[in-house]
């Protein structure tokens, strides 16, 4: 039945959204109500519209807190019946930044690929972005948005927000930047001989051959972006204490008050809110975007989501469907039916005129935007980079040795977290990756694990710790490992899976002994999936020391020596020459550990261990 | 309309162009040298050449997609910069857009051309009735055959009303018998357009191909690319690809190209006689050009290139260049298309495998390349260079090639003759 809907979908036209042929028998277990409602498209219609008003009135109850008169803080209602909301207003932020995450990302990336000269500035920026931790974000943003509106809770909304953000952006923005330019030679020059202009380029060739990868990376970064909210969502910056209505403060305060019903309660309501998620957005999205593989071949095992079939039933979003259709047809209509302007009247035409003489160059108004900003650009980068100078300047050189140090024992938590995580989920992926059915069961379990914020799971742990004895220094280990352990895992799955069945039949023939078979067959298999996911783990490892070198629990503060602990310290101090120094030091061993550790390994993966050449 | 020719105006001329490429290594590769032709209205030229020719690089030049290092493409007599006008193009791999269906793919570059929607939906279905799509209007590019996404990659360039149809090895990624048909409907289409398209220009390495669809066929060499012959064909359509004159006809191309590919005198020496040549390197394994020594032995010692090629089981262009590969050892001799074993060859086909390495390793010490850079590495420090270094020294020995490719056969031969040893860990060469 999966496979015959798959099938009928594929091949009805696209816009009017495919009905199912209902056999003229009903089949049995079909006479039930529900089931008929379901094909009718009628339960499908209710539940999108319960799913729109519920929407709204959330919509309605986040613009009150938006508007609200700026609280110095804000009482968190611990009881269980408040979880809902307070949970709805996390999600609203986590959406939000994502918003930004993307315009940001289509922005920046499209920039980024098309002009070369920008493209020089612009991915070195995004590589130091990348590797500065959201902490380091956090004390100026706050500060600045706060004081642009004073009066209500508008700026810490938009902090909150753009923290977020931090955490999502990059990924994306490389994901998209790198599918742009990889698009493949000959559709680009179909593009080209057909005289397409950069819109239908953009629209039409370039997002579509985007979309599959965008789509992995967003779920990816949505995960990433949850990982502070704990901390974004309640932090002290000096004095001040800042807090939001969500379910990162809920937490702090459960965590800060042993309100153990209320800790449970915030977890099982964060996954709850990954699960709909994921199983609302990111899975439908992901089936939806299949039409989108460039791959010429028809995909093995057909994919579903239930809840895009619901969508594709609903007469509502049909309606809608064929509402904006037209709309874009009378659009178009009266763009084709305008007298074409002269180039310089506007970028829009000169981007789109076919006459020949323009098709390969770039838009000259095109050119003359990218140049202004990146003049914009650069200017911005000299001014901030003048801010930071005079800021280390201020950090002695008594305090650099300190940071070194710090920064050395980090690395080496970071280390001990990713060989700890490598020795229990190398041979448990491959396990569950060699087995299908195990497969299916427990890939959902871990991406679900893999977006959970492991800092919620932090007072929990540290119970555990201080009850065997085990001090912040090593148990930091523990927490670290606790966050970026499933990226290895998941990787290791994939890998396990993708393993060619003629080597696995070649071993079993040649009467492989087990640890044979894994030394020689399934590690330097799943290697190249192996080395992702390291470099995924210590990423996350690195930004997860911020709060795993220092935590509070029970009201007290436990705190590690390592610059995850004097960033968070410097952060909540704002000393901020102190912060940016650190900073710095973590970035540079970021950076020279991309440069010397994983590189290699990744031309390693992809030569040696490459198994489709 | 096999008349045509000297009459008819010329729609695209290309003016002695030539095109470099940069290599890795900053050397600059010749690709085309000064090549001059034109295509007049109501004819099919077909470029055919070995690969390596630069005739995919020319199409692509000629319809604007890349600009030239020198020489100048005239559009009705008018120099063009960009984009060449009237021209559509059916590519390789189809270059259909995975994520539209067949009349979406059709309708994009409608909606270039800014065509009234009511206008463009009925050029879509009149294309797709020419090409023969009816009922895969809906169905997306992988859901269908390799023959009938070039139906749609010919119907998408169709409909844009092109005076000149560029093909670009439309039909090498297609099953032998569909190819033949749609060759067939692409020779009737044009037939009844009425001057949309006037004219096609195909690039092929297809003899056969070549012979069934030209009324002009020009023949490139590669290294660089030049045309070497221009060939008229004037058999009438329909053509028969069993008939004498089609075989004929295919005979005589065969000469052509293998006196071009395989000269009696080799090129290089006859051009500087005084200095050591050094002689680039075919893309050939030692295993292929083992194989195949032995396989001409046990099949009387001689042959013709083409047959072989087929009886070989290699594309004629890679065949080429194992007997380039062969001839330059001394294995076998080609007068005209024919290889024929020496007595060296003969011995070798017969000799067991550590026997054939000592040979073989006598043998590529005959060549200049092999003599200097085996000097080279006995003189390195530890007796060992670095993979960059062997191919920055092969840049000078050999300017015009690609030193990557040459690299690759350099250590393959090297190793099947015991000369050298390559570490591709540590990117170390070093003597064996």
């Amino acid at each position: 039945m999966a496979q015959e809907e798959e099938e009928l979908v594929k091949t009805s036209p696209r816009g009017s959204p495919a009905r199912r042929k209902r056999p003229a028998v009903p089949v049995w277990g079909e006479s039930s109500a529900v089931i008929a409602l379901y094909h009718s498209g009628v339960l499908a219609d209710i539940a999108i519209t319960l799913g729109i008003l519920g929407f709204f009135y959330g919509l309605t109850q986040v613009s009150q807190e938006w508007t609200g008169i700026l609280r110095p803080t804000v009482v968190i209602d611990l009881s269980l019946r408040s979880l809902p909301r307070y949970t709805f207003f996390s999600l609203i932020r986590g959406l939000a930044a994502y918003g930004v995450s993307l315009g940001f990302t289509i922005v920046y990336g499209y920039w980024a690929a098309k002009d070369r000269l920008a493209e020089k500035l612009l991915i070195p920026i995004l590589d130091i972005l990348q590797s500065i931790p959201v902490l380091g974000f956090m004390p100026g943003l706050v500060l600045a948005l706060v004081s642009l509106f004073p009066a209500s809770n508008t700026g810490l909304e938009l902090a909150c927000i753009v923290m977020i953000f931090t955490g999502q952006a990059w990924n994306m923005t490389f994901s998209f930047y790198n599918s742009l330019k990889s698009v493949p030679q000959y559709l680009q020059e179909a593009g080209t001989v057909y005289h397409f202009g950069w819109w239908q380029r953009l629209t039409q060739i370039e997002m579509p051959y985007s979309a599959v990868s965008l789509i992995w990376n967003s779920m990816m970064s949505m995960a990433g972006g949850w990982f502070f909210l704990m901390v974004t969502e309640t932090f002290q910056l000096g004095s001040r204490d800042f807090r939001l209505p969500g379910i990162g403060s809920y937490m702090s305060v459960a965590v800060d008050s042993g309100d153990t019903k209320a800790m449970i309660g915030a977890v099982v309501a964060m996954i709850l809110m990954i699960v709909a998620l994921d199983q609302l957005l990111w899975h439908p999205l992901v089936v939806w975007a299949q039409k989108f593989r460039i791959e010429d071949t028809t995909q093995e095992e057909a994919m579903e989501s239930s809840f895009l079939d619901l969508l594709r039933h609903s007469h509502i979003l049909r309606g809608v469907g064929v509402i904006g259709a037209s709309m874009l047809r009378t659009f178009r209509k009266s763009a084709v039916q305008a007298p074409p302007l002269s180039g310089a009247k506007g970028a829009d035409n000169a981007a789109s005129s076919d006459s020949a003489e323009h098709a390969q160059k770039h838009p000259v108004a095109g050119i003359l935007i990218s140049r202004l900003a990146f003049v914009l650009l650069a200017a911005g980068l000299v001014v901030a980079l003048l801010q930071v100078v005079r800021l280390l300047a201020s950090v002695s050189g008594a305090e650099w040795v300190h940071l070194v140090q710090s920064d050395l024992l980090t690395l080496a938590r970071v280390t001990a977290a990713l060989l700890l995580g490598t020795a229990w989920a190398v041979p448990l992926g491959i396990r569950i990756g060699l087995s299908p059915r195990l497969s299916r069961i427990m890939q959902p379990v871990v991406q679900v694990a893999a977006s959970f914020p492991a800092p919620m799971l932090f007072p929990a742990v540290i119970l555990i710790l201080t009850s065997l004895n085990i001090t912040i220094g090593v148990g930091s280990i523990v927490l670290m490992l606790l966050g970026t352990q499933w990226y290895i895992l998941f990787n290791v799955i994939a890998g396990a899976q993708a393993i060619p069945s003629d080597l696995k039949e070649a071993a079993a023939n040649y009467h492989f002994a087990p640890h044979q078979r894994f030394w020689s067959l399934y590690v330097p298999a799943v290697f190249p999936y192996l080395v992702t996911g390291w470099v995924t783990a210590a990423g996350g490892a690195w930004n997860a020391s911020i709060v795993a070198e220092t935590v509070t629990f029970r009201g007290s503060t436990l705190t590690a020596r390592g610059i995850g602990a004097v960033i968070s310290n410097a952060a909540f101090s704002a000393r901020f020459g102190e912060l940016s120094g650190a900073i710095l030091i973590m970035a540079l061993t970021v950076v020279l550990i991309n440069r010397f550790v994983w590189r290699p390994l990744y031309t390693l993966a992809s030569t040696r261990y490459n198994l489709s050449k | 309309m096999a008349e045509i020719t000297t009459q008819q105006p010329v729609l695209l001329a290309s003016d002695h162009i030539t095109h470099l490429f940069p290599m890795p290594n900053g050397n600059m590769m010749t690709v085309l040298e000064d090549v001059s032709m034109d295509i007049r209205k109501g004819e099919i030229i077909c470029i055919i050449g070995p690969s390596g020719c630069g005739k995919s690089t020319f199409l692509r030049i000629l319809a604007g997609l890349i600009r030239p290092s020198r020489g100048k493409v005239l559009s009705r007599g008018k120099e063009m910069t960009g984009l060449t006008p009237g021209v559509a193009m059916v590519f390789q791999m189809f270059a259909l857009f995975p994520w539209m269906t067949v009349s979406e793919n059709i309708q994009s570059v409608l909606t270039a051309q800014r065509l009234p929607e009511n206008e463009a939906r009925r050029r879509v279905n009149s294309v797709i009735k020419m090409v023969g799509l009816e009922g895969f209007e809906e169905a997306y590019p992988r859901e269908i055959s390799g023959g009938m996404k070039q139906r749609v990659g010919i119907a998408r360039a169709l409909a844009v009303q092109p005076e000149l149809l560029f093909m670009d090895e439309p039909f090498s990624a297609i099953d032998a018998l569909t190819a033949e048909s749609l060759r067939a409907d692409v020779v009737d289409i044009w037939e009844e357009a009425e001057g949309q398209p006037a004219s096609i220009l195909m690039v092929s390495h297809d003899i056969k191909e070549v012979v069934y669809m030209a009324d002009r066929i020009v023949i490139f060499s590669a290294n660089p690319g030049r045309i070497r012959a221009v060939v008229p064909n004037n058999l009438p359509r329909p053509r028969d690809y069993r008939g004498a004159d089609f075989l004929a006809m295919v005979d005589y191309l065969h000469d052509i190209i293998t006196t071009n590919e395989l000269p009696d005198v080799p090129p290089s020496v006859v051009s500087a006689p005084s200095q050591p040549v050094y002689e680039p390197l075919p893309p050939a394994s030692s295993s292929d050009v083992v194989s195949f020594v032995e396989y001409l032995d046990s099949h009387g010692g001689q042959g013709d290139v083409f047959v072989l090629a087929h009886e070989f089981g290699k594309e004629f262009s890679e065949l080429i260049n194992i007997v380039k590969a062969a001839e330059m050892l001394g294995f076998i001799e080609t007068p005209k298309q024919r290889t024929i074993l020496t007595p060296l060859g003969k011995r070798f086909a017969n000799m067991d495998t550590e026997e054939q390495k000592i040979v073989w390793k006598q043998q590529i010490l005959t060549l200049n390349v092999f003599k200097t850079l085996y000097a080279d590495v006995q003189a390195s420090r530890n007796a060992t260079m670095l993979d960059d270094e062997v191919q920055e020294r092969l840049a000078q020995l050999l300017p015009n090639e690609n030193p990557e490719f040459t690299f690759a056969t350099l250590i393959n031969w090297a190793r099947f003759g015991n000369l050298l040893a390559f570490d591709e860990d540590s990117d170390e060469v070093t003597l064996q």
